[in-house]
């Protein structure tokens, strides 16, 4: 048994590909106007307003480049994702991934496991009550990219979208935000899964998974074997008596 | 990536080892070559703005886009900025493709006037006070650059419809050329968002004659489309069977450019 389906490996690499692109292209449009407000006002909610991202953080090259990519790749991202959503409603893997009953509980004890207050890594299944915060949290953010990104190609046409995020210039605030919540969590993914649970990587490859190396059987917590005065918890890799 | 020419001392000796410290390049130097040559290459094929290959996608994507932006536009979908926005004012940014800001001068030019022409039964020249005789429209209009701001201005003028209606366009003319003074600037138009009610040939702004930093003595102005598309400092308004594209659209920008 394969621990992702092939459609799941394969939305989830497009998805890094399309997201990227999106990103890198979408702080380029923004480096035209690295602002919110409307001409001759001033906006609420942005410190940096008028400070540019760095260069190296864009893609596009120049801001028609970064719009040609953006509106391209909006709809491989916009495929890809619904393919992914019918996929996991329609085979049933939805049920690893919405929070369940308990979720405040279990959380609560990853918590205390990352923070050495417990010693056993808590099992509660294929994905911990975190990670299944994160992954639902994550196609809800992705929808509110492209519902905002919508209101601000389409301002006059779609007024009506536009006019429910408060208009265009909130309809480019909420895009932003959505863009800084994508990276925030794909960031903190990313960490967890190099610090926690590296051998998942060939899962999203090939499909393979070992359970005797996962989190749970090495009671991994990230970067708890650097921390002073901590031996690395054993392996439960040998739990039959060896005499 | 050129490597570099090897010692000639170095040459005369044979020296063990791997090929590059043969060449007298050492270990962490090859290294080093190596990484950037692999990061030329990677830049060849694939630098900031992406890989060469995908712009005929791009162009591709645009022409599907196009598609769904024409499927979008609705006559009946008009711009009104929410009411608590304030005006740009003298905030209103100017902007213009010459070196100095286009001025009409009559004494060099004679007097200026708006040439309607191309697919037209009743070609029209109007001077100032004959746009000004015409009905008048005036919009509180959100201005959309394609950079991403917007700025809130009051535009008078003439419904584009009206002069189209004047000039009896013909059935055949599916784009408008909005032509200027300004250097070579022009942005051609699909017919739908010109005949949009609120695409107007401006000619004030919030209650003023325009000045020449903001593209007088008349330009057009739809919040339809992103502020490229409106052409300021206006000559000629022709109507045509094909598309001609325009200043920034054929400098990479979506041709289209609806909002």
């Amino acid at each position: 048994m394969k621990r992702h389906h092939p459609i799941v490996r394969i939305t989830h690499w497009v998805n890094v590909v399309a997201l990227t692109i999106m990103i890198g292209s979408g702080l380029r449009i923004f480096n035209a106007y690295p602002a919110f407000a409307r001409k001759g006002e001033i906006f609420c909610c942005y410190p940096f307003e008028h400070r540019p991202i760095p260069d190296r953080l864009t893609f596009g090259g120049w801001l028609a480049g970064a719009r040609n990519w953006h509106f391209a790749m909006m709809w491989v991202l916009v495929v890809n994702g619904l393919v992914y959503l019918a996929f996991i409603y329609l085979h049933g893997e939805w049920r690893d991934l919405v929070p369940r009953r308990g979720i405040v509980s279990d959380s609560w004890q990853m918590i205390r496991f990352y923070v050495a207050a417990r010693r056993d890594h808590p099992r509660q299944g294929k994905h911990n009550a975190l990670q299944r915060m994160a992954y639902f949290a994550m196609p809800i953010v992705g929808i509110m990219a492209v519902v905002t990104g919508l209101a601000i190609w389409k301002p006059v046409e779609l007024a009506p979208l536009t006019n429910a995020m408060g208009g265009y210039v909130w309809a480019r605030y909420w895009h932003f935000w959505a863009m800084l919540l994508l990276v925030l969590l794909s960031v903190v993914h990313v960490f967890m899964v190099f610090t926690v649970d590296p051998y998942s990587i060939p899962s999203m490859i090939t499909g393979g998974y070992r359970e005797d190396l996962s989190p749970e059987a090495r009671n991994a917590r990230p970067f708890i074997h650097l921390l002073p005065g901590r031996r690395t918890a054993t392996p439960h890799t040998d739990a039959h008596p060896r005499s | 990536m050129r490597i570099p020419d090897p010692d000639p001392d170095a040459r005369r000796v044979i020296l063990p080892g791997h090929a590059a410290e043969r060449l007298g390049i050492d270990r962490r130097r090859f290294l080093a070559t190596a990484g950037t040559s692999l990061g030329a290459l990677a830049l060849a094929a694939c630098d900031s703005m992406g890989p060469r290959s995908a712009q005929r996608l791009l162009k591709y994507a645009e022409a599907k886009n196009e598609v769904i932006e024409r499927a979008l536009l609705r006559h009946t979908s008009m711009d009104a900025p929410p009411r608590g926005a304030m005006a740009a004012g003298s905030h209103f940014p100017s902007y213009f493709v010459s070196k100095t800001v286009p001025v009409w001068d009559p004494a060099v030019r004679g007097v200026w006037r708006l040439e309607v022409s191309g697919m037209v039964r009743n070609p029209l020249t109007l001077s100032l006070e004959d746009l000004a005789a015409l009905p008048r429209t005036g919009y509180r209009l959100d201005h959309y650059c394609v950079e991403g701001w917007t700025a809130v201005a009051t535009r008078t003028g003439v419904a584009l419809t009206e002069l189209a209606r004047l000039a009896g366009v013909q059935p055949g003319a599916k784009y408008v050329d909005f032509q200027s003074f300004d250097d070579d600037y022009h942005e051609s138009w699909d017919i739908e968002s010109a005949t949009h009610p609120q695409t107007l040939i401006v000619y004030a702004q919030d209650g003023h004659y325009l000045n020449a930093a903001w593209g007088a003595p008349a330009r057009v102005y739809s919040p339809v489309k992103l502020g490229y598309k409106n052409t300021k400092y206006l000559t000629k308004i022709v109507f045509l069977p094909e598309r001609t594209g325009g200043y920034w659209s054929d400098r990479g920008y979506e041709w289209y450019g609806g909002v």
